[in-house]
């Protein structure tokens, strides 16, 4: 007997004008494990992510979470029923310190966001819990930095900070580790390979870096053109034909 | 636990050691003490009326910002809510045979009822159209509000508009003992009322801004999406923050109103309100809160002393018809002093210095 899926796409489809950018998508990624997407550039990767944390609503299908139909909920809703996401385009607060990115997401996972009659600095414990979020994430040196002064590896690194602040049940990275320095892929790989050791929480990451997906994944889903070309474990999808073909035909970027 | 503890920690016991050190404090007791001793240095009415005003629109222009820089909606009917405040008081006292202290508390509830249930209307029309739809709309409303203020003559007097008298201590026929060689009057009441309730209604603004429902604001401006993303629901906080102003607004206007002592559509309703609040907020520089009170006292003071320094000055050469035909001109030269401003001040005066301060935000 199979658990509820934590995420489920049901026929999920988006078109752009013409295009189709995820056709008839059926995925189901079991509770607690972490499944890849990997395909070309274009494949609909990003979109998928889109569609399931709500940034974009579907021109037909179904996205469910823990068996719960969520196609009509808003982001925030979602966000807030434990859907986390981090983006492939560094997406932060830029004037903001590195701080206050990761406290903010506190705040929005303690629900405190609509207390106005006090100090914002008078919840010491959000303070100290980002600043240990910063220290996973080996960025608590510049915790008073200015956002936009951080590296560009820098700032992925404090997207995953204010990821891991809102505490999710469902993670979505989008190439968590895409223009990251070479010395700083391996403290995030611990952190990502941490959360599934763990087994609390479901991820799915688009990455690019096969040997890191080959070893982390429990299973990889190959998309292309917007469809499921290939959903199987790693050693099985490694062997698939289909997907050498599509790898070969189709840019070798995952 | 951590022993030592972290620079988090440390960062957070400074301030927390500093808050009531700081330059900035001090500045602002200073102020307070300046506005209270004011009347007995320069026993003045048109200076004390000059404080008043000041006090009184560093209030509506910082709870338009709250707005406008804070949160980036430009709401055109602060100005009437400033209006709602006012007509509510007058009213009130207006009709009521024998005014006493219950009535300017209900007047305050009924105007920041009016307020609240206004700006929700407002705010749900704000999810619904753009934001140069909502400065338009919002513009309209105000000016309905003026026409009504103006027609329905039965309540409001129309044109020639109300005047009242205060009850108690606050009314100007009201003398109390003498202090320092200043006697104690109804007036001088309505000024110290005036400032106790702008400190109290500029501390809760700026506590609202520091909030944490502030940071988020803060956040919707700065990457809006993200801030959604991380699950707060935008709309419901920009509706906070319209209808705090708006209530703060209203708040202002009953003081304006019992500093007169009479309102017309004109004096509390025009859209020249709405104009000034926002040079206000421009000279002062949005977004600072601060600046509100250098916008009010700027405007206001050149209003009250321009066309008398231009007097003066022209007073020297009085047989010259150009020069006494500029000096009437003083809302050019007001004009001129604003671009000015604008010009060298781009962030206004507050964000300026912020800016040369080199400060966080
Ligand atoms: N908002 C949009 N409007 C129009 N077309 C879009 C939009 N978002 C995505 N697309 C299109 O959908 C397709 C899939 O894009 P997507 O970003 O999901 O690809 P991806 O798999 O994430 O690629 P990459 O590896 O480059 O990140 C592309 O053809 C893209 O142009
Ligand atoms: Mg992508």
């Amino acid at each position: 007997m199979n658990p509820v899926p934590a995420i489920e796409t049901k026929e999920l489809t988006i078109c752009f004008g013409g295009h189709t950018a995820v056709d008839s998508l059926n995925l189901s990624v079991e509770p607690f494990t972490l499944k890849s997407i990997i395909g070309p550039n274009g494949a609909g990767k990003t979109t998928l992510f889109n569609l399931i944390s709500g940034q974009y609503s579907p021109t037909s299908g179904k996205v469910l979470f823990n068996g719960k139909d969520i196609t009509r909920m808003d982001v925030a809703t979602r966000a807030n029923m434990g859907i986390g996401r981090s983006f492939q385009l560094t997406n932060i607060f830029p004037s903001l310190t590195v701080l206050e990115n990761v406290r903010l997401a506190l705040q929005a996972k303690e629900k405190i966001g609509m207390v106005f009659w006090r100090y914002y600095r008078d919840f010491p414990e959000l303070e100290d819990k980002a600043y240990d979020l910063l220290k996973q994430v080996l960025l608590h040196e510049k915790w008073s930095t200015e956002a936009s002064l951080l590296t560009h590896g820098e700032q992925r690194k404090l997207e995953i900070a204010i990821l891991l602040a809102l505490d999710p049940r469902v993670l979505l990275l989008d190439e968590p580790t895409a223009g990251m320095s070479l010395e700083d892929v391996p403290g995030i790989l611990d952190i990502i390979q941490e959360i599934k050791d763990s087994r609390t929480r479901t991820i799915l990451l688009v990455e690019h870096k096969f040997d890191m997906i080959m070893t982390l994944s429990d299973t990889i889903a190959v998309l292309q053109e917007g469809r499921i070309i290939c959903d199987d474990t790693p050693q099985a999808v490694s062997n698939n034909e289909k997907v050498l073909e599509a790898y070969l035909g189709g840019g070798v970027k995952a | 636990m951590t022993q030592t503890p972290t620079l988090v920690e440390k960062d957070r016991m400074d301030e927390r050691a500093k808050r009531f050190k700081s330059p900035t404090f001090n500045l602002q007791l200073a102020v307070i003490f300046i506005l209270a001793v004011a009347p007995f240095i320069i026993p003045s009415f048109t200076f004390m009326d000059v404080m008043a005003k000041i006090m009184i629109f560093a209030v509506v222009v910082a709870s338009f910002d709250l707005l406008l820089g804070y949160t980036g909606i430009l709401n055109f009917a602060h100005g009437m809510f400033f209006g709602v405040g006012a007509y509510s008081v007058a009213l009130i006292l207006y009709y009521s045979k024998s005014p006493g202290w219950h009535h300017i508390l209900l007047a305050a509830v009924i105007s920041l009822v009016i307020s609240i249930v206004l700006s929700l209307v407002i705010s749900f029309f704000s999810l619904r159209v753009k934001a140069i739809f909502f400065a338009m709309l919002t513009l309209a409303l105000a000016e309905f509000a003026h026409i009504l203020a103006v027609q329905w003559t039965s309540l409001t007097g129309g044109e020639d508009g109300i005047s009242f008298v205060l009850p108690g201590i606050f009314n100007f026929s009201w003398s109390g003992p003498t202090f320092f060689g200043t006697q104690m009057n109804g007036r001088l009441m309505v000024y110290y009322l005036i400032l106790v309730c702008a400190v109290f209604l500029f501390a809760g603004l700026v506590r609202f801004v520091r909030s944490p429902l502030g940071r988020v604001l803060k956040s919707i401006r700065e990457n809006e999406q993200r801030t959604v993303a991380l699950g707060f629901k935008t709309f419901g906080y920009q509706i906070y923050a319209i209808v705090f102003s708006a209530a703060i607004s209203s708040l202002s206007g009953i003081l304006f109103a019992m500093w007169i002592c009479y309102v017309n559509p004109d004096s509390v309703f025009h859209t020249a309100i709405m104009v000034n609040i926002l040079l206000m907020v421009l000279i002062g520089g949005m977004g600072t809160l601060y600046g509100a009170m250098i916008g009010a006292a700027f405007l206001i003071v050149t209003e009250t002393w321009l066309p008398s320094i231009l007097k003066a000055g022209a007073s020297f050469a009085p047989d010259v018809a150009i020069i006494q035909n500029l000096s009437d001109r003083w809302q050019l030269y007001f004009g001129i002093l604003f671009v000015l401003v604008v010009m060298f001040f781009p962030k206004g005066v507050i964000g300026t210095i912020r800016a040369m301060l080199g400060q966080k935000k």
